[in-house]
């Protein structure tokens, strides 16, 4: 899971109930507010787009074509997220899930569908193979924080 | 056949790390700086193979090498490993940015 490279996972806790933390998921005037510009709506099957910043690191033009998926009411909410720029780049899919915990929210989103055989890949996998990722990167982070 | 008018300084970086030989050596000096003989010991390698290899990591700018007295010292660099880790997991952080936004928004907007 850890080199895992068509995937990535995050996860936070949020000191707020899921019912907040769903609207800020939900609302397009929210979203702008923390997330991105975006005609989102909370319907199986709107197409929208998001814009934001280029990656030039994964050339990624920055406008994300998307259609909601999956929608549970503070629980569940998934779109294909796809670079709307480039045909043969970024095809993937967003899950954010919440769970209620204590008092609070904890936030899982989650990012899959990375193509394994795109030559990026192919080269962060040759690279964090082996416990790269798990191993050494931990060290990079413990060596530069020594700075 | 097409021409590329020169290999970036990414693509060196690149190169130096497909080999697990180097990934190693890199690791190793990530525990701090060594002698040549020390990392030429520690993988069991003639010392000319192990400069071979010093030297491909010093072009790409991940190590570098000073002298004392009659040893050549090798440390890592930790710019490029930097930039090679935004570089290896950029969604990571993208998600990891978004969600401290989310905390901060949800902060801001309480009660209001």
């Amino acid at each position: 899971m850890a080199d895992d490279v068509t995937r990535v996972r995050v996860d936070e806790f949020l000191p707020h109930s899921t019912a907040r933390v769903w609207a800020a998921l939900t609302d397009p005037d929210a979203l702008r507010g923390w997330f991105m510009d975006g005609d989102f709506k909370p319907v199986v099957g709107h197409r929208f787009e998001f814009r934001t910043d280029p990656l030039a690191a994964t050339g990624f033009s920055g406008v994300i074509a998307c259609e909601v998926l999956d929608l549970e009411p503070e629980a569940l909410l998934r779109y294909s997220w796809a670079d709307a720029r480039n045909p043969d780049g970024l095809d993937s899919v967003v899950t954010w899930t919440l769970h209620a915990e204590g008092t609070g929210t904890r936030v899982v989103v989650e990012q899959s569908g990375f193509d394994p055989d795109d030559a990026h890949q192919q080269l962060a996998r040759t690279i964090m193979g082996g416990g790269w990722r798990s191993r050494v990167l931990r060290r990079l982070d413990s060596y530069l924080a020594q700075r | 056949m097409p021409q590329r008018t020169k290999v970036s300084a990414t693509d060196r970086v690149f190169a130096a790390l497909a080999n697990p030989t180097r990934r190693d050596v890199l690791d190793l000096l990530l525990g701090g700086p060594r002698p040549v003989q020390e990392i030429a010991d520690r993988f069991d390698m003639a010392r000319p193979s192990v400069s071979e290899h010093l030297r491909v990591l010093l072009d790409a700018g991940l190590v570098t090498e000073t002298r004392q007295g009659r040893q050549r010292v090798y440390a890592v660099t930790p710019e490029p490993l930097r930039e090679l880790q935004d570089w290896l997991s950029p969604y990571e952080r993208f998600w990891r940015g978004k969600l401290t936004g989310l905390r901060g928004y949800l902060e801001e907007t309480h009660g209001g």
